[in-house]
């Protein structure tokens, strides 16, 4: 890949930030060499987290980031880094770390493409964590110069905030005045429709709800939009005692779709409202036969005896009353088994018993329920991000908790090997005194300073006979002894033939020695350079050999009191964890229970109004017998 | 009110009321946006659910509490975690690899247009310190721009010579192997040595070069 400066940051602050849909096609992209220069690496250690990074790794990317950054290594990735590590904290799902870099950098002089993204992501997750405060700040920091289908994303997120925040005329507002991509048209108008209708201006809605409703298409979930927009609108109209104008409309869902239910029921009502009963029956009873589980289908249970009941079949409305508060009691008791199933603490292991345990990453969802009684009481709560965030929690907790028990086992090697390191300093120790003791430097200094003056003298007193090698200078010598003797007698005329010889002789010697003087000379003050290099080496050894032998007891004191130290935080922090998963744990439980004790109350509802009406019927029929025979 | 109208009217509002939060639940991404990785994660939204009619019972002994405040309490403790691998991250570094004995052997690739890496071999003063088999999504993060730390270990201060050996698929799909030698000094500091994969555009060819980073 051509590492362009621009690409590199994009993927950075696109991939990141965050598993983001706009950059998804980023990723995998064949790269093109054509044209683009190589890009050399800044710092190994930025490519190094950027490794992980690339690989989802989030975890062990934020680790080496920081680590990088504590060490000083990233000096020309400062800005990058700083972003990405942001990015990261958002991909763990620390939201407010991120939240705090992202505030600290994107006031400065980041590109109004990386602000929006950043803004734009950070909005976002802080809105499925519930910080809806927060998450429109963020949101309302990011610029319309964004690529449209986020800049659509945004708009449609602020408005759902506001609506959650029951901020209607805000809604409706920021709805109303949105012109955004087509395909984003629909949920703005649906969502405006709804706005609407929530402020009682059902007139104002019908248009919008209605164009959704009509809409063509093939997209699953452009369909399963318009389903809701028809079933939205025909109940509103059933509100407004408009049967007539609900039952085309609520008859424009789709019979095989997941709202089908709840149209069935609201065309048997709208049947009923026009007075006509027993074509109510006809959607109620097609109802009644479904699984019990959804909530149209429990009020089709009532709703079937009282169309009977409506149309004077007094038996029928009994049986079927009759029938209702049986399937309710059995409901109620799965129930109540469910409920007793999940206090006994084990839902969320189970919920996570096929989860792929070695990735964090903010996107993370449960998708699947595992087969067991209390999951088909689930799903509704499952939608909820309240529940996933709460199970992305416990699930990211656990994931530290075994990261924490990784390094405990690494940390008790730490000390096992400060102890062997220790054993073989006090084994080494006498050894090392002994070699030091043995080493004086400053004599083999001053033997170097006598070598080094002894060769100028020779130089400067042309001495060539001292350069000579043994031999020579042992002729030499002779030849000085011969010369002595010849000076000691110089009448002497049976010396003049030797005079002459040795003058020769000395002559000859002489022409040798200067004629590799020069050459010797050179060799000697070679190995005076090497002998100082050599000096310097062993005085360099020596100083480090001596510093280790200080520090190593400090040196290992130092780590063994870093190692205990954060051995005591890796215990601390797993305590923690413990008791903030536990929290977590009872937290979603409770969350369960309220779900299933909510279903509960229903059914008893229900089942409540089947006696009343079965007892009225019966007192009915008690009423009319007396008077059937006077 | 009658029975007729009392169940109307509860059921109408409480679906409406239903219906309408189920649009808020409903997935906030049109079909085209649907590519995205968490999109794509998500569960089908769950159909909407007619709300009780009486206020949910919480669970006896464990009320759900503030979700924020758990929350809050849940970042925090991560963020401890984070910094604490950290600290440990710096810790095993500077016990088992001091600076001045440690040697850092990086793996870095750009453009991959004539090489795909399958695997590589170092070897240092003649003895293979490492044999790395690369898998796909190792072999992207380094074409996406990722630098591999291949190797960490120790070296005396000195002279030493690095050997690398890469293997994997290079022009036209076919077997190649190359390597690369550098002859370096470690110091008292730390080295760092990058082993460089590039395109030669000229040459069709892929290049494996060595840097020391001083």
């Amino acid at each position: 890949m051509q590492r362009v400066i621009n690409r590199l940051r994009a993927l950075i602050l696109g991939g990141l930030l965050l598993a983001l849909p706009a950059m998804a096609p980023a990723k995998n992209v064949k790269p093109d060499p054509n044209g683009l220069p190589p890009q050399d690496v800044k710092d190994l250690h930025y490519g190094d987290v950027l490794f992980y990074f690339y690989q989802d790794d989030y975890f062990d990317a934020i680790t080496r980031l920081l680590a990088a950054r504590q060490l000083d290594r990233l000096p020309h990735t400062q800005g990058e880094a700083e972003l990405l590590l942001g990015g990261l904290y958002l991909s763990l799902g620390e939201h407010v770390e991120a939240g705090r870099i992202f505030e600290a950098l994107l006031n400065q002089n980041t590109s109004e493409a990386v602000r929006n993204k950043a803004w734009f992501y950070l909005g976002k997750v802080w809105y499925q964590r519930g910080y809806l405060d927060e998450s429109e700040r963020a949101l309302k920091q990011v610029s319309d110069k964004i690529n449209p289908r986020i800049s659509a994303e945004r708009y449609m997120l602020l408005a759902q905030l506001m609506m959650r925040e029951e901020r209607y005329d805000d809604a409706i507002g920021a709805l109303s005045s949105w012109h955004g991509a087509p395909d984003w048209t629909a949920y703005a108008q649906f969502n405006l429709g709804i706005a609407l209708v929530r402020k009682e201006r059902l007139a104002d809605a019908i248009p919008y709800l209605d164009r959704v409703g009509r809409i063509e298409t093939r997209s699953e979930e452009l369909l399963s939009l318009k389903d809701k927009a028809n079933l939205a609108l025909g109940f509103a109209l059933l509100q407004a005692q408009r049967a007539a104008e609900a039952k085309p409309i609520l008859q424009r869902v789709r019979l095989e779709g997941p709202y089908s239910s709840k149209a069935l029921l609201g065309v048997g009502w709208a049947d009923a409202g026009a007075g006509d009963f027993k074509r109510a029956l006809v959607p109620w009873l097609e109802l009644r036969k479904r699984n019990l589980l959804d909530s149209a289908v429990q009020e089709s249970f009532l709703t079937v005896p009282y169309a009977y009941s409506q149309l004077s079949a007094s038996g029928q409305a009994a049986d079927y009353y009759s029938s209702a508060i049986e399937s309710f009691d059995a409901e109620m008791k799965r129930i109540d088994d469910s409920i007793e199933e999940i206090r006994r603490g084990h839902l969320l292991d189970r919920l996570l018993d096929d989860d792929k345990k070695d990735t964090l990453t903010w996107y993370w969802q449960l998708t699947t329920l595992p087969n067991a009684p209390e999951s088909r009481y689930l799903y509704q709560l499952l939608a909820s991000n309240e529940f996933q965030e709460g199970l992305k929690n416990y699930r990211e907790l656990n994931f530290m908790s075994r990261n924490l028990d990784a390094w405990r086992d690494d940390v008790s090697a730490y000390d096992d090997m400060l102890d062997t390191r220790q054993v073989a300093y006090n084994r080494l120790l006498p050894k090392v005194d002994a070699v030091l003791a043995a080493t004086d430097l400053d004599a083999l200094t001053r033997k170097r300073v006598d070598f080094e003056s002894r060769i100028n003298e020779i130089e400067a007193s042309n001495d060539v006979a001292a350069l000579g090698t043994a031999d020579e200078q042992r002729t030499w010598r002779r030849l000085k002894r011969i010369e002595d003797y010849i000076a000691a007698h110089p009448d002497d005329p049976d010396l003049t033939e030797m005079r002459d010889k040795h003058h020769l002789m000395k002559g000859v010697m002489y022409w040798r020695l200067s004629a590799s003087f020069k050459a010797r000379l050179w060799n000697e003050r070679r190995s005076v350079k090497e002998l100082e290099a050599d000096l310097k080496e062993t005085q360099r050894r020596t100083v480090l050999v001596r510093q280790a032998r200080a520090a190593m007891p400090t040196n290992t004191g130092a780590y063994g009191g870093r190692v205990a130290a954060i051995r005591a935080r890796i215990d601390q922090l797993h305590r923690r964890l413990s008791d903030v998963s536990q929290q977590q744990n009872r937290y979603l439980q409770a969350l369960a229970i309220r779900e299933l004790e909510g279903q509960k109350v229903r059914i008893l509802t229900y089942q409540i109004q089947a006696r009343y009406e079965l007892a009225a019927i019966y007192d009915r029929a008690a009423n009319d017998k007396p008077k059937a025979k006077p | 009110m009658n029975f007729k109208h009392r169940v109307v009217s509860i059921i109408a509002r409480a679906a409406l009321l239903a219906y309408a939060g189920a649009a808020l639940a409903a997935p906030q991404a049109p079909a085209a946006a649907a590519a995205s990785a968490a999109a794509a994660a998500a569960p089908a939204p769950a159909p909407a659910a007619v709300p009780a009619i009486a206020p949910p019972a919480d669970a006896p002994g464990a009320p759900p509490g503030d979700f924020k405040t758990l929350d809050q309490e849940v970042q925090g403790l991560k963020k401890d975690v984070i910094d604490l691998n950290k600290d440990l991250f710096v810790l095993q570094e500077e016990l088992l690899f001091p600076a001045n004995t440690q040697v850092a052997l990086y793996v870095s690739m750009d453009v991959g247009a004539f090489f795909a890496l399958n695997s590589v071999t170092i070897k240092i003063d003649n003895k293979v310190v490492t044999n790395y088999l690369y898998t796909a999504r190792e072999a992207d993060a380094l074409l996406k721009g990722g630098v591999q730390q291949v190797y960490l270990g120790n070296l005396k201060v000195g002279k030493h010579e690095l050997v690398a050996f890469f293997t994997g698929k290079g022009p036209i799909e076919r077997d190649y192997k190359r390597g690369a030698t550098i002859s370096f000094e470690k110091g008292v500091g730390a080295k760092y040595l990058e082993l460089k994969i590039t395109d030669h555009v000229a040459k069709h060819q892929p290049e494996f070069s060595i840097k020391d980073w001083e």
